[in-house]
This record gives structure tokens, sequence and C-alpha cells, in this order.
């Protein structure tokens, strides 16, 4: 499903070199609840985006459901984004001037065809994350809670292959946070592959495997 | 299916800031409708110069006792046009298909019966009718024979006609000049009005001969009518016509020409009335504030894209491609500009509407304005849209969802 081998990110400010990812490689089954954990600094962001495709390796091989992620181009790799990978931001990212049902109806414009029962597959996953009676109200009139669950229902939308997100809590209250995480073990247990970037050892202890970034290299690997 | 959505993207943008897309379009607005208003001016001004040239003959001069630079009529206390003048210019100036001469007599009494009018007198040669593209609508004209034989015969105007005889048959008709008894011949075809803006056919045509010995008792002319074989060459001829009349003339610098020539490129400018040159510079002026709307619209534009862009992200983030946020910022400034178009072309017809009712001003307003309206848009759309658009296509997710 995914598998990384010796992934490196290399930055260039000013022709200095900045290493970030020193060569990172670990595969990621399907149906795995995986938390990558490290302090700020330590190139979790950075590996993100490179599992996500929005960014490139300086070096490695990155491997998604079989296809070879580092020879497609921004149109091939905007694809494998549309339809392979579901993001779920700290900042939640919705458009506060549309409603939430047409919020997670978003990523299907840019599907090769807007599927028929577009509006049905949005109300399924509001509904699957406790939002069927909030479907026509705009982010700025929800919790952020809320906002953020709406931003798992645009993720689950094109039934992605893993959701990647991305310290999901950092915005919330802890109880909100609680009821964040619950739904992920819910979609974990209903066979989601989900990867969690986060600093938030609660957060992480959640995951059935917890890979520890420091310094761009994985020091170590809990499961619990 | 997917380009639609897309572009139904940036449409919607656009609707959820009103306030905004007010002020991308003003520009395009105004600029569009001063360009309806101007080319419909232009239009309209043309064609009447068209009519106007075409009343005179397009082919045509009139070397007219008198100087200045009046139109006709002639300046009659002038008396240093002769018939030998005719020939010196048949003779010497090329390219020219008639020459002739014309007695000429403003507002004279001329009497039938009891009635009384005011006519102009023309006399002429059988050429005339040639030389104005004038001919009788009943009756016969000017013949050689007339103007070898000193006729005292007539061929009389519309007006004329109906003063005189209503709905009598006038051939044959007599009416005095001068207490010359004159037999009417034939009635002119209706002209309307004269390039100065007279009544033209209030007139009487005689053989210039008849004119000039028996009515006028004159032996000088009013004006020379000239015909040129090619209208290209007419400024040129006109030019060689006055250097050949000074040296008849006698007329050296400083003295004053004791005669004008008005061609038709002189009755074009004076129908013209706005010079061409005003009228480009009006035109400009409209794609100035064409360009400048555009370049207000870029910039809204661009403050646009910075402040979407998270929005810009996000979508990248969601399975947009570069081409595919191109598109949406595309769609954003050409529907504003085509939308712009639209009003604009709506305000620039409403302004041709108010000034055809509440001015003088001739103007034509026809689809090609329309067309022009709408290629312009599109131009302006794509131009000042193409960059915002890019720059928005060129920003890198991960820069953007930070």
């Amino acid at each position: 499903m995914i598998e990384l081998e010796n992934i490196e990110k290399t930055y260039f400010t000013g022709g200095i070199p900045t290493p970030v990812l020193k060569g990172i490689s670990f595969h990621v089954a399907p149906g795995e609840y995986v938390a990558i954990m490290g302090p700020s600094g330590s190139g979790k962001t950075t590996l993100m985006n490179i599992m996500g495709c929005l960014d490139k390796p300086t070096g490695g091989s990155y491997r998604l459901d079989g296809i070879d992620t580092i020879e497609l181009d921004d149109e091939k790799l905007a694809k494998v984004r549309n339809r392979k990978i579901g993001f779920i931001f700290q900042l939640f990212h919705l458009l506060q001037r549309i409603t939430a049902f047409k919020n997670v109806l978003l990523p299907l414009i840019y599907t090769e065809h807007f599927p028929p029962e577009a509006a049905k597959r949005a109300e399924k996953a509001l509904s699957a994350v406790g939002l069927a009676d909030r479907m026509h109200f705009r982010p700025n009139t929800l919790s952020g809670g809320e906002q953020q669950r709406v931003a798992i229902a645009r993720a689950l939308i094109t039934d992605p292959s893993i959701l990647l997100a991305d310290e999901p809590t950092g915005n919330l209250d802890s109880q909100s946070g609680a009821e964040l995480l619950d739904i992920f073990q819910r979609l974990h247990e209903q066979g989601r592959t989900i990867v969690v970037v986060t600093h938030n050892r609660t957060v992480a202890e959640r995951a059935e495997r917890i890979l520890l970034l420091k310094d761009g290299v994985i020091s170590g690997e809990d499961s619990s | 299916m997917r380009s639609l959505g897309i572009s139904l993207e940036g449409l919607r943008a656009l609707l959820d800031h009103k306030l905004h897309t007010f002020f991308m379009m003003a520009g395009t607005v105004v600029g569009i409708a001063a360009l309806i208003v101007i080319m419909a001016i232009g239009r309209g001004t043309e064609s009447k110069v068209m009519k106007r040239v075409n009343n005179f003959g397009p082919r045509a001069m009139m070397l007219i006792a008198g100087g200045g630079k009046d139109l006709p009529p002639p300046d009659m206390t002038v008396t240093t046009l002769t018939l030998e003048d005719v020939e010196a210019v048949r003779a010497e100036i090329e390219g020219l298909e008639i020459v002739t001469p014309m007695a000429w007599k403003m507002y004279t009494p001329v009497k039938r019966e009891v009635n009384q009018i005011r006519s102009v007198i023309w006399g002429v040669k059988p050429e005339w009718h040639q030389a104005y593209n004038w001919y009788t609508a009943i009756g016969e004209g000017i013949s050689a024979e007339d103007v070898a034989s000193l006729a005292r015969v007539c061929v009389i105007g519309k007006t004329v006609r109906e003063e005189f005889f209503g709905e009598e048959n006038p051939i044959g008709g007599r009416i005095y000049l001068n207490k010359v008894a004159l037999t009417v011949k034939g009635v002119l075809t209706e002209a309307g009005t004269s390039p100065g803006g007279g009544d033209f056919d209030n007139k009487i045509i005689l053989p210039i001969t008849t004119a000039m010995r028996r009515v006028l008792n004159v032996d000088y002319l009013g004006a020379i009518r000239i015909i040129t074989k090619n209208p290209s060459a007419m400024a040129e001829q006109a030019e060689e016509i006055q250097v050949l009349m000074k040296r008849l003339h006698h007329i050296t610098p400083p003295e004053e020409d004791d005669f004008r020539i008005v061609t038709a490129l002189v009755i074009a400018e004076v129908a013209r009335g706005i010079s061409r040159t005003f009228y480009y510079l009006l035109l400009a002026l409209a794609g100035l504030s064409l360009f400048i709307g555009g370049v207000v619209m870029m910039n809204l534009l661009l403050i646009s894209v910075n402040a979407r862009v998270a929005e810009i992200g996000l979508r990248r983030a969601l399975g947009a491609t570069r081409g595919d946020i191109f598109r949406q910022f595309l769609t954003e400034s050409l529907s504003v500009t085509l939308l712009g178009m639209l009003l604009g072309g709506m305000l620039g017809w409403a302004v041709c509407q108010l000034l055809l009712r509440t001015t003088e001003i001739a103007l034509i307003l026809s689809w090609q304005q329309f067309a022009v309206a709408v290629v312009f848009a599109l131009l302006i759309g794509t131009f000042f849209g193409v960059q915002p658009a890019r720059k928005a296509a060129r920003l890198h997710p991960v820069e953007a969802l930070r």
C-alpha cells in the first residue's frame, strides 16, 4: 500500500543545503492505523506532504498502491491526490462562502466524471460524521469540532486509499479532539487506512503503530 | 463536464464577491459603452459625409468666381471668370472628363401669368447634365442646338414646377425672366438639399448663351463645373487649376485669388464637422479606458489570488491540476469582462438612443459595433486575466497550504 524507501528531502536556501528528511523507510499495510510522531522541526509535515503527493522527495522511492509516484508529472500527481488520498488539515481548510454540503462535494469537481450520485454520497459522508442536520450550514456557523468533521466527510467522499491527517486535533478543544479520534477509531474498524502526523502523544497512542520521527530519521517504533 | 464544473467554480467566486466584481467590471462597462457610442457617431458621420459627397458629385470640382473658402454660390460681384478660363483648363489640365461653364444668378424674380417667385438661374451647356448627373424627369434637357441658337427655352426644377404649374403639364408653358419669355421644355428630377443647405430644386436652367446674352446680359461666368476621370488625382488637379488660374488672372501674392476651388474632398471635410483626427482621439480615449479597466481588473484579480492562497492550496490538494486553477481564474476574468461588455453594450445603446432623441448628432448603431465590443472584451479578459490566473496556477500547493 504505502512503501517509502530511503526518502530524502533537502531544501536549498541561498544555495546552502538543509536536509530535512535523511533516509526514511517504512511501509503501511492496507487497513493500518499509523501515527507519525515527532517534535516540531523533526520533518513530519514534510514527510506528510511527500506522502500526500503534494511535494516530491529529492531522493528515494515512494510507491502508493503500487504506483511509483516519483515519475509522475503535475497532472498525474493531482489525479493521485484526488483518487487515492483524503487530507485532513489542522486548519480544516474549508471554503467559508459555501455550505458544508458543497465543501464536501468539492473534490468531486476534480474527478474525471462528476458522479451522478454525488449528492447522495455527500449526504452519506456527512451523516457518517454525525452532521446530517447541519449539512446546509456554512462553516463559520459550525464549531471547530464540527468543521473538522466536515473536513473528514470531504476526505471520505472520493473513497480514498488512505486518510492523511496533519495535527487533526491541533485546533480543537480536548472534548472535540477526543470525539474526532473516536471517529478515526471507527473508520479504522471499518477498514480505512489512516496515517496521522502529530506531536501529541495522546493522539498518537490511539493508533496501532507509532513511528517516532526525530531530526529527519525514524528513531523508533512503538505499537500500542 | 469536468471543465464546466471548474468554470462554474470561477463564476461562483464572482457571485460571492459582488462588490469586488462590480469594481473589476466598472472600467470595462465604461470603456465598452464609450466605444459603442463613438463608433456609432463615427458611422453616422461617415454616412452623412457620403451622402453630401454623392450629392455634390464624388468626382466633381467647382471653380467658383470670388475668393475665400465658402461653398457655392459664387460671389456675384466678381466678373473675372470667363469662357476663356474654361478653354484654358480644358486644354492644360490633364485627366479631366468634363469642364463646363455655368452662368449663375441667385434668387431672381421669375413670372408666370400673375405669379412671381424668386429662383436660382443657371446658364449651362448640354454636358452640364452629365456633369451633375442630373437629367429631366419629363421633357428634354438643354441641347447643343439650344445653345447655338440662343433658344428661348428653359428646364425647371421641381419647386418651380410646383409653384407655377401645380398639377398642370408644364411642358410648353411660358415663364418670364427679366422680361424674356422662355418656353419650358423639361423638368429636372428631384435633387433635395444643396451642399450649402438650400433648396436645390428651386432652379431654372437655360442655354448658357441665352442666359448670358438675352437674360443676364453678362460676359462672365459664375462657376465652372469640372469632373475628373480619377478621384484620387483630384487634390493634385485642383492645385494645378489654381496655379493656372493665378497665371490667367495675373494674380501675384500677396494679392488674393479672385476665384476658389471646391472639390468633393472639401465637401467631405465640411460635412464631417468633427475631424477624423478628433474621432480617432476619441476612439483612443475609449481604448484607454478599456485598458485602464483591464489593469484595474488585473490588480483586483491579483489581490483576490493573494487572498485565496489557502483556497488554491486546498483545491490543489483535492486534485486540481495547475490547468484547473488557471481555468478557474481565467473564467473569472472572462466572465467579468463579458458581463462588463454586456452592461457596457446596454449603456452604450441607451446613450445612443438618448443622443438620437435629444441632439442632432448623426449616429448609426449597428451589430458591428457590438461585435467589436465582444472581441475587445474577450481580448481584455484574456490579456489581463492570464497574469493572475498564471500566478494562481503556479503556487506550490505546500506553500499555499502553510
